[in-house]
């Protein structure tokens, strides 16, 4: 666990692209979702300290029809999101963090799962 | 006491046969499924019994204005007629299937009185299609649609036909500004059928996830992902979402001044 912990850390320093499996590591994505500080804006359960209301909540956002209100919700639509958010919608004050596709993917998993 | 026991039982099995049936889908929820006699008779006198009850003492303004008349005449062809027919003229196709249809208000005013066709039209009917026409027309405008319907009885089909094709548009006239009403609100966004999309506490409803959850909304920072969240901001996005946002899913609704400004401050008291 804390080896994983690292891992992610250290995969998040080098900031290189990592082989992902296609559907995505759950657990990374937790840790991920806190390495990128997603909780500054969003609640996110399972997520340590994740539970600012600037954002929606993100519990159960895989149930959602439409993602920040102008894309329709899919694991591969979350992921795209996550990863450039101005390109769906260019006023949205979510920020481009600059997650690769391999942690966006992992994060996108999380979150379908999140409850 | 025995006898009480055994009766308690037996009202606890006809409920769990009740119960089970509704659960296991016995209902049969078609519109081709007609109501039985019984149970048409008890939601009919069970509505009209409620309107009667709760328009008591509704004073009504003079109604025999021809001015008015006319303006309720367009009014009802606008937004009645689709439903209810006119002399004349039947409804869209689409009401002639519903179960129970929309009744013939040429005949109505035979047997209601101003104030219960008023507070009909006002606040609707549960479990029709019948909406509380309080959220579309404004006071003024309801008591025109009373006026021509409590007219109706006494218009000839073709004199209605000639009428309706020659009624203008009625004007839209603004209503005084009142202040922020919560609990209004909360009836206001029943009305709009936010909760077919939003989770709302205190909502009754689909609560389906199409959009965002709004619970807690007052310690929300941004609306739509793009609004500062403050209860003036809250009532633009609410008027006019693709204004602020053009991709938006959230569609335009038609939301009043007054109502967006109600719904805005019954979300404000969400924490």
């Amino acid at each position: 666990m804390r080896v994983a912990a690292a891992i992610a850390a250290l995969s998040l320093l080098a900031a290189c692209e990592r082989p992902a499996p296609a559907a995505g590591d759950r657990e990374n994505g937790r840790l991920l979702l806190r390495q990128f500080g997603c909780g500054q804006c969003h609640r996110i359960p399972g997520v340590a300290d994740a539970e600012s209301d600037i954002g929606p909540s993100l519990a159960r956002v895989g149930e959602r029809a439409y993602l920040g209100g102008v894309l329709p919700n899919s694991p591969a639509n979350l992921a795209a999101w996550i990863r450039d958010p101005q390109r769906f919608d260019p006023r949205t004050t979510m920020p481009n963090l600059g997650v690769t596709e391999a942690h966006a993917r992992d994060m996108a998993a999380y979150l379908q799962e999140a409850k | 006491m025995r006898r009480v026991l055994l009766t308690l039982a037996a009202v606890a099995f006809a409920g769990l046969l009740a119960a089970g049936a509704l659960v296991g889908g016995m209902y049969d929820i078609s519109a081709t499924d007609q109501h039985l006699a019984p149970t048409y008779w008890a939601v009919d006198t069970a509505s009209r019994q409620s309107v009667k009850l709760r328009a008591r003492g509704i004073a009504a303004p003079p109604l025999d204005d021809a001015a008015r008349i006319e303006r309720g005449l367009a009014l009802y062809r606008d937004h009645c007629v689709q439903c209810h027919g006119a002399p004349g003229v039947a409804p869209e196709p689409f009401a002639l299937g519903m179960t129970p249809s929309a009744a013939s208000l040429v005949h109505t005013a035979r047997t209601w009185t101003a104030g219960e066709v008023y507070w009909t039209v006002r606040n609707g009917f549960k479990m029709t299609g019948m909406p509380a026409w309080e959220f579309r027309l404004t006071e003024d405008e309801l008591w025109d649609v009373v006026a021509f319907v409590m007219a109706m009885p006494a218009i000839a089909p073709v004199e209605y036909k000639r009428r309706a094709a020659a009624a203008p548009a009625p004007q839209r006239r603004p209503e005084p500004a009142r202040p922020a009403d919560a609990r209004r609100g909360k009836v206001a966004i029943q009305q709009y059928a936010c909760p077919i999309c939003h989770e709302i506490p205190g909502i009754v409803g689909a609560n389906k996830p199409v959009g965002p959850p709004l619970d807690g909304w007052s310690r929300r920072g941004v609306i739509a992902g793009i609004l500062p969240n403050n209860p003036a901001n809250l009532e633009r996005w609410l008027r006019e979402p693709q204004a602020i946002s053009p991709e938006s899913a959230m569609p335009d609704l038609g939301v009043t001044e007054r109502d967006a400004r109600d719904i805005a401050a019954y979300l404000s008291t969400l924490r």
